[in-house]
C-alpha cells in the first residue's frame, strides 16, 4: 500500500511540474506555430514574471494588507501586465525587424534578447536567490500507510487548475473569438491573411502577449511553489518547456499540454525511482526519442515536403 | 583587408598600455578572490569586508615594511572555471599573494595555478581536506577542515540517538565531501544511513526528493551544500510534512535562509566555526566594523581579516617578500590574531580549530545547541 | 499621420515605463530574515523617465530620422566602389593571410603575458568557429549543440590524463577522432530532420553530453571538473617551474635561463596558432573538393542536390564529422590552457557564442569568421572596466548585430568565375 501511495505521490509531483512546463510551453507553441521562430527569450518573460508578481507582493506586504485573494489578484495583474508589455517590446525590437531572413538570424537575436535580458534583471535586482514568502500553505493529506501520507497541497491545486483554466479560455478563444480565427489564418499561411486584409502585424504582436501573459501566471504560481526566484531560472525552465512543446508537437496547443505533462511525470518518475541527478538526461533522451520515431512531435501535424 | 590588421594592432597597444598601466611602484598587491555575484555571494561579502577592513587597519599602522597594501578583488562567482579565468588574471597582474578563495570547489584548481606561479595563497572560507593534502607549500587555511567538521556534525546526531538518517548533497567538492565526512562517522557509530543521495546545485523543485526522503521515514536529515538549495528543501519538506530535523555545515548558516524557508527554519542545527566576534580581545575590532556599518559576526569575517594579517606579519617576520620565504616564516611563527591563537602544520592547516553545533532559528539568531 | 503617430508613440512610451520601473526602480532586498523592496536611486528613476522620453519622440519621428539616417552610407568613401574582380581578390586574400600569420608568430614575444594569454583563448575560439562553420555555414544544418564536441575534446585529454597520464600530443590526435566519432554518432539520428527540429536535437545532445559530464563524478568529477592537466612538452622538456613527469627535463634548466611563466604561454600559443592555421588551411582545402561543393549544394537546396546523386547521408554525416573534429583540437588545447575543466564551461551559452560568431562573420567566410572570432573574444576584455555590463552589452550586440546587418562582417562570395565586360 505504501509502494502505491508513493507512486501517486510522484505522480501527483509530476503532473504539477508538467503543469507549469505546459504553461510556458504554450508561449513557444503559440510563437513558433505563426512565424516559424523559436522564442529563447520565453524562458526570460517568465522569470521577469516571477520577479514583477515577488516585487508586488513585496510592496503590498509593506503597505499591510495582508487579505490573500487581494494579493494574489494584484500580482498577478502586475506580473502579467509587466510580462506582456516585455514580450510586446521583444517582439518589435529583436523579432519583427528580421522576420523573413534566414532562419538563424532571428534565432540568434532571440538569444542576444536572452542574454540581456537575464542580466537585465542580474543587474537590476542582484544575483542572489530572492525568497518567495510561502502565502498558500496546508494540504489536504489521504491515506496513512505506515507513517506515508499523500499529500496534495492546496498550491499543487491551485497549479492544476489555473493551468486547466487557461487552457480552456485560450483554446475556446482560438476557436471563437475573430483574433483567434485571424491567428489560425496567420499560422496557415502569412501571406495570404496579409492579402485578406488581416493585419498580421497585430497579430503576432498578439500571439506574444499572449504567450508572455501565460508565462506570467506561470512566473506567480511557481515563485509560490518552489519558494526562491534569480535570474538565471527561466533560462533552464524555458530549455525544459521548449523541449516539452516539441515533444507535444510544435504549433499545437493541446501539444504543448501534453507533452508538458509526459515531461513532468517522466522526470518526476526518474527522480522518483531512479535518482535525482538523471532526470535531466531523461527528459532530453525522450525528447530525441519521439522526434526519430515521429519527428513533428506527438500532436504535430505531418509536414508535407512541398518541392 | 587593412581593418582586419588594424583591429588587431589597435587591440594589442590597448592590452599592452592597460598592462602597463597596472604597474606602480611602492606597493604590495594582494588578491582578493571570491564571490561578488552569484547564490553564494552572501559569504563573499563576509570574505571581502574582512579583508578590506584588515587592508586598512594595516595601512592606517603605517602598511608593511613602508609600503601600502593594495586590494585586487576578483569575481570567482563560486564556481571552478571563474576560479581559473581569474587566477590567471591575478597572475598576470603580478598580484604575490592572495586571500581565497571561499568556495572548495574553486580553490581547489586556483591553488594549482597559485602553486605552479609561487603566489602565497590562504583561503579563509575553504574547508575541504583536499586543499591541503598535495604538498603544497604555499597554500594556507584561516578555517578548520571538514574533517574535523564532518565528524562534529555526525557525533551530535549520533548522540541523538536517532533510527534512520538520511545524507543528501549538493555533488560539489565542498557539499559532496562533507556529506561523505558525516555518512561515515554515522556509519562508524552504526547509525542506518536511509540514503545518500546528490541533487544539482541550482535547482528548483525538490519534489522528487522531498517524496523520498518522507518514504525514508528519517529522524535527521544531513545536507552538504549551500543555503540557496537547502533553504528550498527545508520549506518543501515542510510542506509536504517532513517532520525529521535537519542539519547542515557552514554553508547554509547565513540569514538568507530565513527568507527563503520561513519558518521552516526554526529548529536547523548548523555546525559554524565559533562566534570569534563574541571574545573580549576583538570588541574594539567590532566596534571598527559597527562604525561602518559592517556585520562582523559572520562565519568568514574575522577569518579573512586573520589572513591578511598574516601575510602582512609574514612579510615583516621573512623580512622578505617572497612568498616562499613568507610561507617558511608563517611555518614557523606563533601569531595573535582575531580568531585565536595561529600555529601551522606542515600541511598549511591549522594546528587547532573547533567547530559548535547552533541551532538556528526562524528570526535568523543562533543559539548552541546542547 | 500625426494622430495615429502620436498614439503610438505614447504606447511605447508606456510601454517603456512598465518594463523599466518595476524591475530597475524596485529593488528587492533582503531586511534580517524577510524581503523588502527599497525604491531605487533618484538617477536611476530619472534615466527610467529619460528613457521613456527618448522611445516617445523617436516614435514620433521616426520617419524623418530614418530618413536622414538612411542618408548616412553615403559618407562612406568606400561604398559604391566596384567589387574587386575574383582574381584578384583572392590573391590579395592570401597576400594578407601570410602577413597576420608571419606578425602572428612574432608578436607573442614583444607583449605582456596577458595579451598572449587572450590571444591563445581567441585561437581556439578561431578554431571552434571555422569548425561549426562547416556544419552550419557551409553545409546549412543547424547545429546547436556544438560545444558537445569541444567538451569531448577537452574531457578525452583531461580522462586520458589523469586516468592514463598521457601527454598532450599523444592525447591531441585522439581528443579530435573521438570528437570526430561523436560527430557521426550525431549525424545519423538527424538525418532525417530539418531545419529547427534538427536545432532542437542537437541542442539536446548538447546538453545530455553537459548533465552527463555534470552527474558521473565518479569519473568525471562531476560539477568540481578535473584538474592537473599537463601543459605540451617540447621533446620530453617542460615549461612550468618544477618538472612534474619523472624522465622529462625542464626547459629553463636545458636552455639556462631564468623561469618564467612565459615560456609556458608562448609556447602553448604558438601551439594553438599552428592548429588554427592547420584547421584554417584544410577548410579552405575542402572548400574547393567536391566534398565542400556538395555541403553547400546541400545548403542550398536539399531536395535538388538528392536529385543530382549526392547522398544526403554522406554529405550531412561528414560535415558533421569535419566540424567535430576541428572542436575536438580546440577543447583539446582549451584543456591544456586552462590546466583544469568543468562541465560549467560547456553550456548552451557557449554554443550560442560560437554560433554567433559564424553568423558574425558571414556564414561560410573563413576571413570573416575569424574577424568575428577576434572581436567578439576581444572586446570584453578592453571593456573590462564595464565587467558588470559585458554580457548586457554582449547580449545587445547580437541583437543590434543581427538587426543591423545579418549578411555579417564579411558576407561569403562564392568561387565563381567572372565574365570580362564586352567593350
Amino acid at each position: 500500500m505504501q509502494d502505491l501511495l508513493y507512486f501517486f505521490q510522484q505522480l501527483i509531483n509530476g503532473l504539477t511540474i508538467g503543469s507549469t512546463y505546459a504553461l510556458i510551453a504554450i508561449g513557444y507553441t503559440m510563437v513558433y506555430g505563426i512565424i516559424g521562430m523559436i522564442n529563447f527569450a520565453h524562458g526570460e518573460i517568465y522569470m521577469i514574471g516571477a520577479y514583477t508578481a515577488l516585487i508586488a507582493i513585496t510592496g503590498l506586504a509593506t503597505l499591510g494588507i495582508a487579505w490573500l485573494p487581494l494579493i494574489l489578484i494584484v500580482a498577478l495583474l502586475c506580473a502579467v501586465i509587466v510580462s506582456s508589455s516585455m514580450g510586446w517590446a521583444v517582439e518589435r525590437i529583436a523579432y519583427r525587424p528580421v522576420r523573413g531572413r534566414h532562419r538563424l538570424i532571428p534565432l540568434i537575436s532571440a538569444i542576444g534578447m536572452s542574454i540581456f535580458l537575464q542580466n537585465y534583471v542580474h543587474l537590476a535586482q542582484g544575483s542572489r536567490n530572492i525568497g518567495f514568502p510561502a502565502l498558500m500553505e496546508g494540504s489536504f493529506r489521504f491515506g496513512s500507510a505506515e507513517g506515508f501520507q499523500l499529500s496534495l497541497s492546496y498550491m499543487q491545486i491551485t497549479i492544476f487548475i489555473t493551468t486547466l483554466v487557461c487552457m480552456t479560455i485560450l483554446s475556446l478563444f482560438i476557436s471563437r473569438s475573430r483574433i483567434g480565427r485571424a491567428c489560425r489564418a496567420v499560422s496557415q499561411d502569412l501571406g495570404m491573411a496579409n492579402l485578406l486584409g488581416i493585419d498580421t502585424n497585430r497579430i503576432i504582436s498578439a500571439t506574444f502577449v499572449i504567450g508572455a501573459a501565460l508565462a506570467a501566471v506561470a512566473g506567480l504560481l511557481l515563485g509560490m511553489y518552489y519558494g526562491s526566484v534569480d535570474p538565471l531560472f527561466g533560462f533552464i525552465a524555458g530549455l525544459k518547456a521548449f523541449t516539452a512543446a516539441v515533444l507535444g508537437g510544435i504549433g499545437s496547443i493541446p501539444g504543448a499540454m501534453l507533452g508538458g505533462l509526459i515531461l513532468g511525470v517522466a522526470e518526476s518518475m526518474t527522480s522518483g525511482y531512479l535518482s535525482g541527478e538523471y532526470k535531466d538526461v531523461v527528459s532530453f533522451s525522450l525528447l530525441i526519442l519521439i522526434l526519430l520515431f515521429k519527428p513533428t512531435g506527438l500532436l504535430g501535424k505531418p509536414e508535407v515536403e512541398k518541392i | 583587408m587593412n581593418t582586419s590588421v588594424k583591429k588587431l594592432v589597435t587591440a594589442v597597444s590597448a592590452s599592452v598600455a592597460l598592462m602597463a598601466a597596472g604597474q606602480a611602484a611602492a606597493e604590495i598587491k594582494i588578491g582578493i578572490a571570491g564571490p561578488m555575484t552569484g547564490p553564494v555571494a552572501q559569504y563573499g561579502d563576509m570574505q571581502f569586508s574582512g579583508s578590506r577592513m584588515a587592508i586598512e587597519r594595516i595601512n592606517a599602522a603605517g602598511g608593511v615594511m613602508g609600503e601600502e597594501l593594495v586590494a585586487v578583488e576578483v569575481d570567482d562567482v563560486c564556481d571552478p572555471k571563474q576560479a581559473v579565468t581569474v587566477a590567471n588574471r591575478l597572475v598576470n597582474e603580478g598580484v604575490q599573494y592572495v586571500v581565497g578563495h571561499l568556495c572548495s570547489s574553486s580553490t581547489q584548481p586556483a591553488s594549482d595555478i597559485y602553486e605552479d606561479e609561487g603566489i602565497l595563497m590562504i583561503t579563509p572560507a575553504s574547508t575541504s581536506p583536499e586543499i591541503t593534502q598535495r604538498g603544497y607549500e604555499l597554500v594556507f587555511r584561516t578555517i578548520g577542515l571538514d574533517s574535523m567538521q564532518g565528524p562534529v556534525a555526525g557525533n551530535y546526531i549520533a548522540a541523538q540517538k536517532p533510527e534512520r538518517v538520511a545524507v543528501v548533497h549538493d555533488k560539489q567538492q565542498y557539499g559532496e565531501g562533507i556529506a561523505t565526512a558525516v555518512r561515515d562517522t554515522l556509519k562508524d557509530a552504526g547509525i542506518e544511513i536511509a540514503m545518500f543521495e546528490g541533487i544539482t546545485a541550482g535547482d528548483k523543485d525538490f519534489s522528487s526528493l522531498v517524496t523520498k526522503i518522507k518514504q525514508a521515514d528519517v529522524d535527521y536529515v544531513y545536507y552538504g551544500g549551500y543555503h540557496p538549495e537547502l533553504g528550498l528543501i527545508l520549506r518543501q519538506a515542510r510542506q509536504a510534512d517532513v517532520d525529521a530535523k535537519f542539519m547542515g555545515p557552514e554553508g547554509v548558516g547565513n540569514k538568507d535562509i530565513n527568507t527563503i524557508a520561513g519558518d521552516a527554519a526554526e529548529g536547523l542545527l548548523v555546525t559554524l566555526p565559533p562566534a570569534f566576534d563574541q571574545k573580549e580581545e576583538n570588541q574594539e575590532l567590532v566596534a571598527a566594523f559597527a562604525e561602518k556599518g559592517e556585520d562582523p559576526s559572520g562565519p568568514f569575517v574575522l577569518p579573512s581579516y586573520t589572513a591578511v594579517q598574516l601575510i602582512a606579519e609574514g612579510i615583516e617576520m621573512a623580512d622578505s617578500k617572497d612568498p616562499f620565504k613568507v610561507a617558511s616564516a608563517l611555518r614557523s611563527g606563533t601569531f595573535e590574531t582575531p580568531i585565536g591563537t595561529v600555529q601551522y602544520d606542515k600541511a598549511g592547516d591549522l594546528k587547532a580549530f573547533e567547530f559548535v553545533v547552533y541551532e538556528w532559528h526562524a528570526d535568523g539568531s543562533k543559539t548552541p545547541a546542547n | 499621420m500625426a494622430t495615429p503617430n502620436l498614439k503610438h508613440a505614447l504606447f511605447c512610451a508606456i510601454v517603456t515605463l512598465i518594463i523599466a520601473y518595476p524591475i530597475l526602480g524596485l529593488n528587492l532586498v533582503a531586511q534580517g530574515t524577510k524581503v523588502g523592496l527599497e525604491g531605487a536611486t533618484t538617477s536611476t528613476v530619472i534615466s527610467v523617465v529619460l528613457a521613456a522620453f527618448v522611445v516617445f519622440f523617436f516614435q514620433l519621428f521616426r520617419d524623418s530620422i530614418m530618413g536622414s539616417l538612411g542618408k548616412l552610407p553615403k559618407l562612406n568613401p568606400l561604398s559604391g566602389r566596384e567589387p574587386m574582380p575574383q582574381a584578384k581578390r583572392a590573391k590579395l586574400e592570401s597576400w594578407v593571410l601570410t602577413a597576420i600569420v608571419v606578425f602572428a608568430l612574432f608578436w607573442p614575444f614583444l607583449v605582456s603575458r596577458g595579451s598572449v594569454d587572450l590571444a591563445t583563448l581567441v585561437l581556439i575560439y578561431v578554431m571552434l568557429a571555422l569548425g561549426l562553420n562547416v556544419v552550419v555555414g557551409l553545409a546549412g544544418l543547424l547545429d546547436l549543440g556544438y560545444v558537445a564536441f569541444y567538451a569531448v575534446g577537452a574531457y578525452t585529454f583531461a580522462l586520458l590524463s589523469q586516468y592514463f597520464g598521457f601527454s598532450f600530443w599523444a592525447a591531441l590526435p585522439i581528443g579530435a577522432c573521438l570528437a570526430a566519432l561523436f560527430g557521426l554518432v550525431l549525424g545519423f539520428p538527424v538525418l532525417r530532420l530539418r531545419g529547427d527540429y534538427l536545432a532542437i536535437v542537437t541542442l539536446g545532445f548538447g546538453e545530455i553530453i553537459r548533465i552527463l559530464l555534470n552527474n558521473w563524478t565518479a569519473v568525471t568529477g562531476g560539477p568540481n571538473g578535473i584538474g592537473g592537466i599537463p601543459e605540451p612538452t617540447l621533446f620530453g622538456m617542460e615549461f612550468g617551474r618544477r618538472v612534474k613527469e619523472e624522465g622529462n627535463t625542464s626547459f629553463h634548466e636545458t636552455f639556462g635561463i631564468a623561469y618564467s611563466g612565459e615560456h609556458k604561454v608562448i609556447f602553448l600559443y604558438l601551439i594553438a596558432l599552428v592548429l588554427a592555421v592547420i584547421t584554417a588551411l584544410v577548410i579552405r582545402r575542402l572548400m574547393r573538393m567536391p566534398v565542400g561543393r556538395a555541403w553547400e549544394a546541400l545548403r542550398e537546396d536539399e531536395i535538388a542536390a538528392r536529385s543530382l546523386g549526392l547522398s544526403r547521408t554522406a554529405v550531412k554525416l561528414s560535415a558533421f564529422t569535419i566540424g567535430a573534429f576541428f572542436a575536438g583540437f580546440a577543447g583539446t588545447v582549451f584543456a591544456s590552457k586552462q590546466g583544469f575543466i568543468s562541465p560549467e564551461s560547456f553550456v548552451f551559452l557557449e554554443s550560442a557564442i560560437i554560433l554567433a560568431i559564424v553568423v558574425l562573420g558571414g556564414m561560410g567566410s573563413q576571413i570573416g569568421v575569424i574577424l568575428a572570432a577576434i572581436a567578439v573574444t576581444i572586446l570584453p576584455e578592453l571593456a573590462r572596466e564595464f565587467a558588470d555590463y559585458r554580457m548586457l552589452i554582449f547580449g545587445a550586440a547580437m541583437v543590434l548585430m543581427m538587426v543591423w546587418r545579418p549578411q555579417g562582417l564579411m558576407p561569403m562570395r562564392r568561387i565563381h568565375i567572372e565574365l570580362k565586360r564586352q567593350e
